[in-house]
């Protein structure tokens, strides 16, 4: 398993490799090449051969699949349940028909009132999303489907109600090239370009902030990340996408009215992602063959139990494979070829030979704190987790806090990081009261922060766990750093993160917030669970932040001699005030706090 | 005029008093397991048709008799649902987002199996309670029931969920799972109970009401919706706030019938949702809860 590399030992000093192994963790190149094949096979083959029943299924289906490819995309990677989809593609589709088919515009303002019509209505769920995500977004996207095809009747004198509109665009139908017209072309480009965007936004920095946001807002604000922003964000870039679709709807179909976008046809969307396989590229597109054409060209005689069959499909689904028919198959793939995990399966040890190599940057010895709490409370009901507190942190400092479980150390982390506002009292951070801002803005100013609980996501790669700090970076790497960078990539871009055990999974949720190069860090209990060669590695790294980056550091932590070996000074909680704060040899002979230190009575 | 205003309120608290029986019955499942049932207003329905089938112009007895039966039923029928939901969410968290799609399947399921066996009418049931007359206009004997079945299941779960053993470790649950399987709780039975007493309060809401509910298989999504308006008003998991939500929402639906016409009805519930979800989103009489980190 553990064969060395020997470029990566070339470049980096005999002292520490990387393991390199054989493996993929995701498919998503090879099942984009797929769709793409199916898309065009289906798009393309039957107007080659000439049949001219299945080219017209194949139109409409295509572009449900690009439909549904967007909805696969806010799905996982926006982290966003939508059943209003349908409601969304009826927008576009409506946009264009009125414009062009009934007031006669041309065709290129026509399409532009289809994106515009479907952003109108993305942002009836985009506007909502900034507050709020989960089942709130998915009861307001249910009711726009429900009401959208009611308004398309209350409002006749601009829709033609139930009589609908009637728009043919004989130039698209002519041939253009080998025979294919052009809209045979356009409903095999749109599906496919649909799903170069979903792989392109997927592998960019906004695909991954705003998967980090759909996996888990706490991490997201602490990265900078605004949830949201990136959920409203996911919202408006689908329904643009499902606006475009629209637009091609119309003349695919040639005739549009409210029957077209019933609730059932968003259900039906929804179904499709779910059955396909949540997250997965192929996905939509196979969710599309089963639980579309399947009971709607073969099976006509079961048009009346569609929604039933439905149901119950999705249902099973759920239960029994969860992660949908592909998803299915590409996790026995990725438990095959699996790699990663083991004794190397993640080791800081890179990490620190590099940072020896970085000149020390210097602070000054009388800088200003970085951090200064003034009179924190914190409330919580009747319970007064923190009554007073004041705190400072200066440039490079390691600073532990200590106390008992329940003395408020998570409250004030909580409070620093403005994961929660104080009830009075005031704070700041580099020279700004930051008291009353919120996470992800303290987050951008430079405070990072792990969490008792790793924030490590299974969905991404080890290296793309690592990543999500630097793309919370504002500064460019050092070249050490950015030649580390690499080597990482190169090491654990295939790693499976499922298999990294607890400790190990701590230190890379360490990594990430140090690659994001922040000026002060929260850890709030990084020892808990480590290995005694993994807490060692540990404390080397911290030392080297505060010493080699200037980082300052505030340790929460129940191993006291740890906190005792590293901390420049100490601070100890109980009960929510400050009993005792100095460096360690102080509180050694401090009465009130001197039993926590001497002795064997570490809590 | 004045006869109007009362039409208005009258009609508005006795819809609204629906809206709050299914907000309650989101509460206690929510209150228990995180997950929002949004078959909960098919769920409703369901004891909407029961009546019709069973009790329509029955005697007091026989309706009594039915209403004790129906309620029973449904709730082992939103247990079972219960359990399937939960299948897939181990760890007793709703971390996973696997209940979202099935809950939505289940009512797309009940939808369909009832269009397919009474097809899409709605169906007219008479009550037990006859009409009377109040400030001079006629008004439906199921006004009564509506407000009744609220109030009397408000009272019964607040003394449930405060008085007795099981119903303070529901309560428990909604604080914390691990505390509460640490403190020797059965986790996953109090869930599935929570599940069924839900179906319980939504399913003999339906038959009490079935006079004046739409009783045909797409009108469940309507009152899943105007429920869930009326949860997120009271904040979400408050049943004092749904009690007091529900009619609010009733009211104004009324109230913008009347302005505007019924048929913008659905519009407007789409924008009160959106309107409360931007600037109250912790409801109007949501309770501040320690946030987890």
């Amino acid at each position: 398993m553990a064969s060395h590399n020997n470029t990566l030992a070339e470049t980096a000093g005999p002292e520490v490799s990387l393991p390199a192994r054989k493996g993929h963790f995701k498919s998503d190149g090879l099942q984009l090449r797929l769709g793409i094949l199916l898309i065009l096979l289906t798009g393309i083959g039957p107007s080659l051969l000439g049949n001219s029943y299945w080219e017209h299924t194949f139109q409409l289906v295509n572009i449900y699949i690009a439909v549904a490819v967007l909805q696969n995309f806010l799905f996982v990677d926006a982290g966003q349940k939508s059943f209003g989809q349908g409601a969304i593609l009826g927008f576009g589709a409506y946009g264009l028909a009125i414009a062009s088919g009934i007031h006669g515009l041309p065709l290129a303002v026509g399409v532009l009132a289809a994106v515009g019509a479907a952003m109108l209505g993305g942002l009836l769920f985009a506007l909502p999303a900034l507050r709020v995500q989960g089942f709130h977004l998915g009861f307001v996207t249910l009711s726009a489907a429900i009401v959208f095809p009611q308004l398309l009747i209350q409002f006749d004198d601009v829709t033609q109600g139930i009589n609908g509109i009637s728009l043919y665009l004989p130039a698209l139908t002519k041939p253009v090239v080998f025979g294919l017209s052009g809209l045979t072309l356009l409903v095999t480009a749109v599906p496919i370009a649909a799903l170069l965007m979903h792989y392109g936004i997927r592998n960019a920095r906004l695909g991954r902030r705003m998967r980090l946001a759909a996996e888990s807002a706490e991490a997201a604000r602490s990265l900078g990340v605004r949830p949201g922003l990136m959920r409203a964000l996911g919202f408006m870039i689908v329904s643009a996408g499902t606006g475009i679709c629209g637009a091609l709807y119309v003349p695919t179909v040639g005739f549009i009215s409210p029957q077209g976008f019933l609730v059932e046809l968003s259900f039906t969307l929804f179904f499709v992602v779910v059955v396909g396989g949540r997250g997965q590229l192929l996905g939509p597109i196979i969710g599309i063959w089963v639980i579309y054409i399947v009971p709607n060209v073969l099976l006509v005689q079961l048009v009346e139990y569609r929604l039933l069959i439905y149901g119950f499909l999705t249902l099973a689904v759920v239960i029994a494979f969860p992660d949908g028919l592909v998803g299915t198959v590409e996790a026995r793939r990725r438990k095959r070829f699996q790699r990663g995990g083991g004794e190397q399966g993640f080791r800081l040890a890179p990490f620190t030979e590099t940072l020896e190599k970085i000149a020390p940057r210097q602070v000054p010895a009388e800088a200003a704190p970085i951090l200064e709490v003034r009179g924190a409370v914190k409330r919580f009901g009747q319970v007064v987790a923190l009554d007073g507190v004041d705190l400072q942190v200066r440039p490079g400092e390691v600073h532990g806090l200590v106390g008992a479980n329940g003395s408020g150390k998570t409250s004030l982390l909580n409070v620093i990081s403005g994961f929660s506002q104080m009830d009075g009292g005031s704070y700041s951070f580099r020279g700004r009261d930051v008291t009353r801002q919120n996470a992800a803005s303290i987050a951008r100013m430079g405070l990072g922060r792990t969490f008792q609980t790793p924030r490590i996501f299974t969905g991404l790669s080890v290296w793309d766990n690592i990543q999500l700090g630097l793309d919370a970076r504002p500064t460019p790497l050092e070249p050490e750093m950015a030649a580390l960078a690499h080597r990482f990539k190169e090491a654990y871009g295939e790693d499976n993160p499922g298999l990294l055990a607890h400790g190990q999974r701590r230190l890379l949720e360490v990594i990430r917030v140090v690659f994001a190069d922040p000026g002060l860090v929260l850890f709030d209990e990084p020892a808990a669970g480590l290995s005694p060669a993994e807490r060692a590695e540990f404390s080397r790294l911290l030392r080297q932040l505060s010493k080699r980056l200037g980082v300052a550091v505030i340790l929460v932590e129940h191993d006291l001699d740890l906190v005792w070996d590293i901390a420049d000074r100490i601070t100890v909680l109980e009960t929510g005030t400050v009993v005792a704060s100095g460096p360690p040899q102080a509180l050694a002979r401090d009465p009130a706090v001197q039993h926590l230190f001497v002795g064997g009575a570490h809590a | 005029m004045l006869s109007e205003i009362a039409v208005i309120v009258i009609r508005g608290v006795a819809i609204g008093a629906l809206f709050s029986i299914i907000a309650m019955s989101f509460n206690i499942v929510h209150n228990a397991t995180r997950i929002l049932n949004f078959a909960q207003g098919h769920i409703f329905i369901l004891g909407g048709f029961a009546a019709y089938f069973l009790a329509d112009n029955a005697g007091l007895p026989t309706w009594l008799l039915m209403l004790v039966l129906i309620t029973l039923v449904i709730g082992v029928l939103v247990a079972a649902q219960g359990w399937l939901t939960l299948l897939p969410l181990r760890g007793n968290t709703s971390e996973q987002d696997s209940w979202m799609i099935s809950t939505v399947s289940v009512s797309v399921i009940i939808a369909a199996i009832l269009m397919l066996l009474y097809g899409p009418f709605a169906y007219s049931v008479s009550g037990p309670v006859p009409a009377f007359r109040i400030f001079g206009v006629k008004t439906p004997g199921a006004f009564v029931l509506a407000i009744a079945a609220m109030l009397g299941w408000y009272c019964l779960l607040s003394f449930f969920l405060r008085r007795t053993f099981t119903g303070l470790a529901i309560s428990a649950l909604s604080q914390d799972f691990d505390a509460a399987r640490a403190a020797g709780l059965g986790v996953r039975r109090l869930q599935l109970l929570a599940f069924g007493i839900s179906g319980m309060i939504a399913g003999s809401a339906g038959f009490m009401v079935a006079p004046i509910i739409s009783v045909s298989p797409d009108a469940g999504m309507r009152y899943v919706l105007n429920g869930f308006i009326a949860a997120v008003v009271g904040g979400i998991g408050n049943n004092s706030g749904a009690v007091i939500g529900g009619p609010l929402v009733g009211v104004m639906a009324m109230l913008m019938a009347y302005k505007v016409g019924g048929a913008y009805q659905d519009l407007a519930s789409l924008i009160v949702l959106v309107v409360i979800l931007m600037f109250w989103p912790q409801g109007l009489f949501g309770r501040a809860a320690a946030r987890r980190v």
